[in-house]
């Protein structure tokens, strides 16, 4: 049992405890903020898209990570740690892309826009589509290890290209002004920052759970293997 | 040249959860040759392969000569003969062998692969492409090909299959020659020719190895005795 | 390095005895532009025309993977590919030998299909010319530099042919975005413009670098 391992094991129920506390109260937060003049209760969203994001993106860095430093210490926790990023990570990032059109209609009367964030979310969804398709579809486990590593320090590499690149292509920025500049109002800043804590804590919790599962199918296969193992001849 | 000696410690490879090689120690000095047998599946090409550094063992060293255990260093002392050809079809007998020695950093390309054809007595058909070869001619041009590169060690994975009896008295002979100026690791399914060829055996049964003398592998009581696995492991 | 040029030549060489990468890439990339002229004949409306650049480099990134594609199924056959990974050489080189061939490549057939393209939409081409063909360059480079890598990847999954789009097209955004953009200034009159080109020049040096650092990895067992 690797030291990584170990780890998530211990922090499997910390996190939960945690996430536990964490969300009534931001829900109550939620519920307790000021509506936007504007937007409506739809402006409430932001306390959940930009939050999810944040987690969506430290998955993927996780992912490319992991794998970089399988590649390094060919520890297959690490592997194990990559793929179970990827696989909490791109739930988050299914919701950032579900939850930005519903906001977009709401406010502006358009499910979809070339936006800038928007469209480079979208950028990483499909990579870790195709990041996980590539898992499933090579044979070995070692062999899968290693191409998936490649994949996600591509991956991981493209996310500032792309976000150059769409700029290049005028992606309209039609995304609320850029949160950290305290352009949110001052009864929104709470439940706002409180969301992101509690996405990133929903984040760590779900992968330590991830991680100890698949420690544990990995333990059972190489017991199922062993007990299998070929009889000599004449046996 | 005498051979490169080959030294492995506790070398073992893992598939996922499948144990192809249990951990093995092997020595053999400088010059021999050593013949692996054992059922299909036992693990004799995963060795094989292992040993010329196509892959990286999940756990133990194999030093071969002086390579100081480094993949890359090994992989300029060893030359390989596969159960496929390694050649390129659509190339001559005379293109793949240049093509090697570039590859593999060979002085003279051109004037080592005329020398090799030569030596092969692959003259008539060295400037016709591979493609069109018979199984024993295609061979020929694959250990010419594993020979490029003057290594120390050469090894032979089931080298005897699919040849007739002419084609595998010449590798007999080959192979006889060839020993005292290198080190030779063949896998072969018929024991009593791994018995005249070799120096020294390895029995290879659900991927554990156990060493023999190479007289040992003619006689069948001998053997049966030898594959029951010895006190205290799993049966 | 000598082994990249070996690797090279033994590519070119083995492309040259069949012809068939050149062959397919080729003809699917002119069937892409002569198709492409149902979409918008000559006298459609300028919005419809100004999508042209973008279908132009759709056809050339296709008609690479289809290329990239074969240029590993031949190394599949006789396990010619473990002749590779025996060498003691750098890998990154029989990379850079690869993707140098399928570059070589990849170039024919944009030209070729360059000039279907301007026959068949009625474009004047001669005019940005050289401009053009260092677009066209510098976003064949970013293709076939990442593109090397994964297929060599996607050789050895299952669904080799499938797996390979799948992986390469995400990855492909600004070398594409960065291309169709350079494209349609030309196209337009306008001169070259230096942002999408500054980006073509960032990718593909990070994907010329990446690859032959991953390259090490990817040829193994």
């Amino acid at each position: 049992m690797s030291s990584l391992d170990r780890l998530a094991a211990r922090a499997v129920r910390p996190t939960g405890v945690l996430l536990a506390v964490a969300a009534p109260v931001w829900l109550w937060l939620v519920a307790q903020a000021p509506l936007d003049s504007v937007q409506g209760v739809v402006q409430k969203i932001v306390y959940v898209h930009p939050p999810c994001a944040f987690a969506a993106y430290l998955g993927f860095a996780c992912t490319a990570v992991g794998g970089a430093l399988y590649l390094w210490r060919r520890d297959d926790a690490w592997d194990r740690f990559a793929a179970s990023s990827a696989e909490v990570g791109v739930l988050f990032c299914a919701l950032v892309i579900a939850t930005g059109p519903l906001w977009a209609r709401g406010t502006w009367g358009r499910w979809w826009s070339w936006d800038l964030r928007l469209t480079l979310t979208l950028l990483l969804f499909l990579v870790y589509l195709s990041y996980l398709l590539l898992r499933s579809f090579t044979e070995g486990s070692e062999r899968t290890a290693r191409f998936a590593a490649v994949y996600g320090i591509a991956g991981l590499a493209i996310v500032p290209l792309n976000y150059l690149a769409i700029e290049l292509a005028g992606g309209r920025s039609i995304h609320p002004e850029n949160l950290q500049r305290g352009s949110l109002a001052a009864g929104m800043r709470a439940p706002f920052w409180f969301g992101v804590l509690t996405a990133l804590i929903a984040f760590a919790h779900l992968l330590a759970r991830r991680l100890e599962v698949s420690w544990l199918a990995e333990r059972a296969s190489r017991e199922a293997a062993a007990g299998e193992e070929a009889l000599p001849w004449g046996t | 040249m005498s051979g490169a000696a080959i030294e492995a410690r506790g070398l073992a490879r893992r598939f996922g959860p499948v144990v192809a090689l249990h951990p093995l120690d092997l020595d053999v000095p400088a010059g021999r040759v050593l013949a692996v047998v054992g059922p299909n599946g036992a693990g004799k090409s995963t060795l094989i392969r292992l040993l010329a550094g196509l892959g990286r063992p999940s756990a133990g060293s194999v030093t071969i000569g002086d390579d100081g255990g480094d993949r890359r260093a090994r992989r300029a002392r060893v030359g390989l003969v596969a159960h496929e050809t390694l050649l390129y079809p659509t190339l001559t007998a005379r293109e793949n062998l240049e093509f090697t020695g570039r590859l593999f950093a060979v002085p003279e390309p051109a004037r080592r692969a005329a020398e090799l054809l030569a030596r092969f007595e692959l003259g008539p058909v060295a400037d016709r492409r591979v493609g069109g070869f018979s199984r024993g001619t295609a061979q020929r041009v694959a250990i010419a090909r594993a020979l490029v590169h003057e290594p120390a060690l050469l090894l032979l994975d089931e080298p005897f299959s699919g040849l007739d009896a002419r084609a595998a008295a010449l590798l007999e002979a080959l192979v006889r020659g060839l020993a005292g100026q290198r080190t030779v690791v063949f896998t072969s399914h018929d024991l009593e020719r791994a018995a005249r060829l070799a120096d020294q055996g390895l029995l290879l049964v659900g991927g554990r190895g156990r060493a023999l003398e190479a007289s040992v592998l003619a006689d069948p009581a001998a053997l049966t005795a030898a594959i029951a696995p010895p006190p205290g492991a799993p049966a | 390095m000598r082994v990249l040029l070996a690797v090279l030549a033994k590519d070119l060489r083995v492309e040259w005895r069949s012809r068939d990468r050149l062959s397919a890439m080729g003809v699917f990339a002119v069937l892409v532009v002569v198709i492409f002229q149902f979409a918008a004949p000559p006298g459609s409306a300028p919005e419809t025309r100004g999508h042209l650049p973008g279908l132009l480099w759709v056809a050339w990134v296709f008609s690479a993977v289809l290329g990239l594609n074969r240029s590993f199924a031949l190394e599949l056959e006789n396990d010619a590919w473990a002749g590779l990974a025996l060498a003691p050489a750098e890998r990154g080189w029989i990379y850079l030998g690869k993707a140098l061939a399928s570059l070589a490549l990849l170039g024919a057939v944009q030209l070729v299909s360059a000039l279907a393209f301007a026959l068949a939409f009625d474009v004047p081409l001669s005019a940005v010319a050289l401009p053009l063909a260092a677009v066209a360059a510098l976003g064949a480079v970013g293709v076939t530099a990442i593109g090397t890598l994964f297929a060599a990847v996607a050789a050895r999954t299952q669904y080799r042919e499938v797996m390979l789009p799948l992986l390469l097209l995400p990855l492909l955004v600004p070398v594409l975005l960065g291309a169709v953009r350079a494209t349609a200034a030309l196209l337009a009159g306008e001169p070259l413009p230096w942002p999408p080109v500054r980006l073509l020049l960032v990718t593909d040096a990070v994907f010329l670098i990446l690859s032959f650092v991953c390259f090490e990895y990817v040829l193994d067992e």
